[in-house]
């Protein structure tokens, strides 16, 4: 999910918490900050810390003027070769291209396991919003494929974007059965994401302030883990114990505008319930459901109703189903 | 009656025409044409002449309305940009660079068009049954709400640098570089506004004006002096035939700059740039019409928003410059009051909007003629001078100060945002009941 999304959410655990309610009141902020930050602290130390320290064995490094895309195909290939006979992971990074102050080339990673093999294409220059450029793809269908010295496991979608930027990082790691496992983002929702890490930054929240603290930090962490378990990627639940990611739901995708809005929306719910039951002496009153059909089934009805108005007449001028994928294979449909 | 309704349309249109001359002149905010107009009034009054309320409300109205919305052609086209634009300004920039600036200025306009929709008619029917209950439950928490909204703003900046080269600390401190950057300005600024809150060097007579040279320091100069240094050239405009937009767009935008301009015209020191943050973020917006067009709506309903708060009944709330200002000359009673203001605010945003096409064009014609950099040094000018006249030497040397620190997110590729440490900190202080022992420990009281 996005930051605001885990933000948000720890703010709202801590509303759970009666004294922070009441020290609140009290005009002491404390336990909502630490409810905010600690619940997008997980993600901080990933992108914000351990990435910078994160080693890699191999660095893709594509020419900005001539982006050739069968010598990125082949060096994936070659590191995923390496993982074979070096018996330990290889990571390797794709590092972006950038082309100016607000430019990209955008080029697309994709590790086909049924043909085993990597297929490599560059795409369009795209600004920083990672909207494309007009008419600045490259002029060839330029594809570069190469074949896997092994079968491939993965645990992520097939087909990686990089653009804008920090380029994504790869682990290849070969298993007993002569396979090897594809790691995406070896760095990203490993030991930082772990409900034991949690209750060792609640221990130190208890040590500085008070178990209060400690409850409010625990809980905002632990939002955090949760809400990334329903996307695809998955966390090291219990790092140290455990090593590897646990798998994710696959309920949603991290960067969605749907389930994002929607989890801001009703934890800004939720805390306005909290705030108003743990606060005595309120002139107003209403309940549960009033909230919710103020709060959320009315305007987000609203909002629905208007854009169901205002789209259905594009449902006949849908664009025209696709049916070649970004390297020109035939899809399935 | 019909003499009332011909006199409130009479002066909402002229107070959005006088907003004309405003918005176009960089650095000259709405708030201070208020204020001078706020004196005037005083003025009248002690000379025993009272001006109606059908009169100066409905010109208030005017003026914010129509400076809410025209003032993107500067921050578009002249790159002077106010605060709450800092959202607009760069894809607008990127718009005005590729020849786009008028699609640009237009696609805010209607943005901010949509949010003048958005406050009169969904807005205004239902705030004085459901705001007052909200203010209820969230008077005792503002601060708070203060707080987490700063340590947001903070640990949401992401790593500019670091993106190249192998793992170390050298790559580490490359990411860290904007991010530190980040962190001094909002303490410095923080810094400078418990100084102008306790300490400042405007002049007493002027003290209603003590934050514009600040402002004007933190986010106009830098954006004049990058201007004149780099000498960027602006291509030819095209003047668009259509802005390809559609309802949804609207729809979308709408949505996301209503509920960021709403969370900052009724939370209080919240900017409107500030609410267009969180709304980005929290809608995940990637479409960069809609996020130009939201930013319209959010700056909108942010000014406007914030001066009609004063008038919903029951609500008791003031909040933004335009209101405080309002509150002192007039205490609106009732409904009356209240839909006239909101009458007054369609007027003036359609007349503002029917403004917007000439004068972007003008505009347009004026920096097609004269050089980038000569309109950046003539901007900094009017600039100059605007704050000098109002503030003094006093007013200067803050403005000097503030564009010291107003220039470190520009030479390090920083968020801007930050620079509202100037507002955010000294007052979350203030309102969680330790302001005064840190301006102790700072040794200004």
């Amino acid at each position: 999910m996005k930051g605001i999304a885990h933000y948000i959410s720890g703010v709202m655990a801590a509303s759970f918490c009666p004294w922070a309610v009441q020290a609140a009141t009290e005009g002491n902020p404390l336990y909502f900050i630490l409810g905010g930050a600690f619940g997008i602290l997980p993600d901080t130390i990933d992108f914000k810390f351990y990435r910078f320290f994160y080693r890699h064995d191999f660095y893709v490094d594509p020419d900005a003027q001539n982006p050739d895309p069968q010598t990125i195909a082949d060096e994936l290939a070659a590191a995923v070769d390496k993982a074979r006979s070096a018996g330990r992971p290889i990571r390797i990074k794709l590092n972006t291209v950038r082309m100016g102050a607000d430019y990209w080339r955008q080029y697309v990673v994709r590790f086909d396991s049924e043909n085993q093999e990597v297929q490599v294409r560059i795409g369009p220059v795209v600004n920083t919003g990672q909207v494309p450029v007009p008419n600045s793809e490259p002029k060839d269908r330029a594809v570069g494929r190469a074949k896997l010295s092994a079968p491939i496991i993965q645990t992520y979608d097939a087909t990686t974007r990089v653009d804008i930027f920090d380029g994504p990082t790869f682990a290849f790691e070969a298993d007993a059965q002569g396979r090897v496992m594809l790691h995406f983002l070896p760095w990203h929702r490993n030991w930082s994401h772990s409900f034991l890490v949690a209750a060792f930054w609640g221990l130190l929240g208890w040590l500085l302030w008070n178990w209060q603290a400690a409850v409010v930090i625990v809980a905002g962490y632990s939002a955090h883990l949760l809400e990334d378990q329903l996307g695809f990627m998955g966390s090291n639940l219990f790092f140290p114990i455990t090593k590897k990611r646990f798998m994710g739901l696959h309920i949603m995708r991290s960067g969605d505008a749907i389930p994002n809005f929607s989890a801001v929306w009703l934890s800004c719910l939720l805390i306005f319930w909290n705030l108003y039951r743990l606060t005595p002496g309120l002139r107003y009153h209403f309940n549960f459901l009033h909230l919710i059909v103020y709060g959320a089934i009315f305007p987000i009805g609203l909002f629905g109703v208007v854009h169901w108005l205002l789209t259905r007449g594009d449902k006949g001028r849908e664009a025209p189903i696709e049916l070649e994928d970004e390297f020109g294979d035939t899809m399935t449909t | 009656m019909i003499l009332n309704i011909l006199t409130v349309l009479g002066v909402t249109v002229l107070g959005t025409v006088l907003s004309s001359v405003i918005s176009v002149l960089p650095a000259l905010h709405a708030y201070n044409v208020l204020g001078a107009l706020v004196l005037l009034f005083y003025w009248l009054i002690e000379k025993g002449l009272t001006v109606p309320s059908e009169v100066f409300l409905p010109f208030m109205a005017g003026i914010v309305v129509g400076w809410s919305m025209l003032n993107t052609i500067p921050s578009i086209l002249l790159g002077a940009p106010d605060e709450s634009a800092m959202f607009t300004v760069l894809p607008g920039q990127k718009y005005l660079m590729s020849g786009r600036g008028y699609e640009g200025t237009m696609i805010t306009g209607v943005g901010g068009l949509a949010g003048v929709f958005f406050l009169v008619c969904v807005v205004g029917p239902f705030a004085p049954r459901v705001l007052p209950v909200v203010q209820g439950v969230l008077r005792s928490h503002m601060h708070w709400i203060l707080w987490v909204i700063i340590t947001y703003i903070l640990m949401s900046e992401w790593p500019k640098g670091g993106n190249w080269g192998p793992a170390g600390l050298a790559k580490f401190a490359d990411a860290w570089r904007s991010l530190g950057a980040g962190l001094a300005t909002f303490f410095l600024s923080g810094f400078l506004g418990f100084i102008l809150l306790y300490r400042s060097p405007v002049s007493v007579e002027m003290a209603f004006q003590n934050i514009m040279p600040a402002f004007v320091g933190l986010f106009a100069i830098p954006w004049c002096l990058l201007n004149m240094i780099s000498g960027a050239n602006v291509p030819p405009q095209r003047i668009a035939h259509s802005l390809e937009i559609n309802g949804d767009l609207i729809l979308r935008s709408a949505a996301a700059g209503g509920l960021g301009g709403g969370f900052a015209a009724f939370f209080p020191v919240v900017t409107g740039g500030i609410g267009g943050l969180l709304a980005g973020h929290a809608t995940a917006q990637r479409d960069e019409k809609v996020f130009i067009m939201s930013q319209g709506v959010s700056k909108l309903v942010y000014y406007v928003g914030s001066f009609t708060l004063l008038f919903v009944p029951g609500l008791g709330i003031t909040r933004g410059g335009a209101a405080w200002m309002m509150k002192g000359l007039y205490v609106p009673r009732s409904y009356y009051d209240y839909f006239m203001v909101l009458g007054s605010i369609a007027i003036a945003g359609a007349a503002a909007f029917l403004m917007m096409s000439p004068l972007t064009r003008m505009t347009i014609r004026f920096i097609e003629k004269v050089n980038y950099r000569n309109a950046s040094a003539i901007a900094l000018l009017i600039i100059l001078g605007i704050v000098f006249l109002m503030t003094g030497w006093g007013g200067i040397i803050v403005m000097v100060v503030a564009t010291g620190i107003g220039l470190i997110p520009v030479l390090f590729a920083s968020r801007r945002l930050n620079c509202l440490g100037v507002l955010l900190l000294p007052i979350a202080c203030n309102m969680s009941g330790f302001g005064q022992k840190i301006a102790m420990w700072l040794r200004l009281i």
